[in-house]
């Protein structure tokens, strides 16, 4: 069982990574955003790239892949995002989800469908209580740990923080204390796309790689944004640790339904507190 | 005096609905002007024209000598006009003082350029200094540190103003300050409006006809987009076009 908490708090952190940005960028952007499968999966790849075949180091090549993917997170947002602020949700949800197809052509294109796999970067463990861990599932939950209060930090220190906070509580008067918003949505986007490239780089050693990798996460993410509360940082943080929870005491027990149990989850939270948007 | 406000035949159309209908007004600088109306008049739909939230079918604005019709209502705040909502708008999740540091760095040395403002922590150099300052100005000093979300409305309502004051405003537009507040809250607000009225220029829009009508020089009121009436409050008050919109007394103009 204490295995299958190890899974639970890793699935978590991961799903942590990737939902802080859908978080954020739905919460000051009202953008619900597919596109953000896009910077998680050439994270991806562009770690294997580097690794595989020009034979970086895990450490540098997984730094290399997320600052790799933060000018194509500003491009999206610059050129598709940019034009749909204010606009009905599903003009975003259409056009976001355009932008994820074509980037899984591309993917596909590029680097093939075949799924490929990546070995743990430490292949170290550490003996804890008399039970045996991977030293690398710790470190991507610690990291994860590390970027909530970071995050927080960032949020409560920087002014910066301070009118993403207000963003996420009132667009409009935000607009009225004469501050131009669209600077601090980029920011907002390409810090989002960053941190899904930082949980797909963190991911892949400990799964297949594949074009559709991004696609099936990102549902349980939106999950996570759910369960979390729309825009609430913490609530995000504490949800995707629940739902990992859930992910992998289920699959111990019924592994068909991991996923879907996330959903009869999320479909509980909505029945219990609609969401507003 | 020097016009700070002019509009010129402004107009704003919702499909088949005219709810600004052909306003011109003319605001001096220093000046507190007062808009009454019934409600669906078209008084906020005229706020939100003027301060940029809604672009206007038809009309100009003049802003400080500046045309300032199609501009972003950032820009329109950059150049000194200021407003507060209908419904009391403050940053529930910020405390309160935080709630002025967007304001206060616009004039802020440390935070002159984009870079500083990016990188500068957002309680460096005066900034707090600045903010308690403003919450002296309307008396909420000594909740400087408690949580936006635990004010209580009258609060909210003064915090509102400190919001606005802290942008350093050349025109002042109030939406409906008093709606919502005790007999004694009232008094507050219209102590404090009638403290800052001597250095700003205000356009107000309230309900309570009676609380503002010693406190404005000029009083418009408004009915279906457009002003019926204007000139000096007790003179307005006595209009028959006025007290028919109001009473429904018969008048010499329909409302």
């Amino acid at each position: 069982m204490i295995y299958t908490l190890m899974y639970g708090l890793t699935i978590g952190a991961i799903l942590y990574f990737i939902a802080i940005g859908l978080s954020l960028t739905f919460g000051t952007m009202r953008v619900t955003n597919f596109a953000h499968t896009i910077t998680y999966t050439i994270g991806v790849y562009l770690l294997l790239t580097f690794v595989t075949q020009w034979k970086v180091h895990y450490f540098w090549a997984a730094i290399f892949a997320v600052l790799a993917v933060i000018p194509i997170g500003y491009l999206i947002e610059r050129f598709i995002i940019r034009r749909l602020y204010g606009e009905s949700l599903d003009y975003t949800f259409i056009a976001t989800f355009a932008v994820s197809l074509i980037g899984v052509d591309v993917v596909k294109w590029i680097w093939g469908v075949q799924p490929k796999a990546l070995g743990d970067p430490i292949r170290r463990y550490i003996e804890l209580l008399g039970f045996t861990f991977p030293v690398y599932r710790l470190l991507i939950v610690g990291i994860a740990i590390l970027l909530f209060f970071a995050l927080q930090l960032f949020v409560r220190r920087t002014m910066v923080g301070k009118i993403i906070i207000a963003a996420l509580e009132d667009r409009e008067k935000v607009r009225c204390l004469g501050i131009k918003l669209d600077k601090y949505f980029s920011l907002v986007f390409v810090l989002g796309s960053a941190l899904a490239a930082l949980g797909g780089v963190l991911y892949a050693p400990i799964t297949s790689v594949h074009p559709y990798m991004g696609t099936s996460i990102l549902l349980l993410c939106f999950a996570v944004v759910i369960v979390g509360g729309m825009a609430n940082l913490k609530g995000t943080f504490f949800a995707a640790f629940a739902l990992g929870m859930v992910v992998a005491i289920t699959a111990r027990y019924w592994p068909p339904g991991a996923e879907t149990m996330v959903f009869i989850v999320m479909a509980i939270v909505l029945i219990f507190r609609p969401i507003d948007v | 005096m020097s016009e700070v406000l002019t509009i010129r035949g402004l107009t704003k159309r919702f499909g088949g609905l005219v709810a600004v209908n052909g306003v011109d007004l003319r605001v001096e600088e220093k000046e507190t002007v007062g808009i009454i109306g019934p409600n669906g008049s078209g008084k906020t739909t005229l706020f939100n024209l003027i301060t940029g939230l809604f672009q206007p079918t038809a009309g100009q604005i003049v802003f400080m000598d500046r045309d300032v019709t199609s501009a972003r209502p950032e820009q329109r705040v950059a150049a000194g006009m200021v407003r507060t909502f209908q419904l009391v708008s403050v940053f529930n999740s910020l405390r309160v003082w935080e709630n002025l540091v967007l304001c206060v760095t616009r004039f802020d040395a440390a935070h002159s350029s984009i870079w500083k403002f990016m990188t500068s922590p957002a309680t460096g150099g005066t900034i707090r200094d600045d903010c308690y300052g403003v919450l002296r100005l309307v008396g909420l000093e000594d909740k400087a540190g408690t949580m936006t979300s635990e004010l209580s409305y009258g609060d909210k309502r003064l915090l509102e103003i400190a919001i606005a004051l802290s942008l350093k405003p050349k025109l002042l537009l109030l939406d409906e300050p008093l709606s919502g507040l005790s007999d004694v809250e009232v008094v507050d607000i219209l102590n404090l409006l009638r403290r800052i009225k001597r250095d700003v220029t205000i356009i107000i829009i309230e309900h309570k006809v009676s609380m503002i009508v010693d406190f404005v020089d000029r009083l418009c009121v408004m009915n279906e987009g457009r002003f019926v009436s204007e000139g000096e409050p007790s003179e307005v008050l006595r209009d028959p076009a006025v007290q028919k919109c109001y009473w429904g007394k018969e008048g010499t103009r329909g409302c």
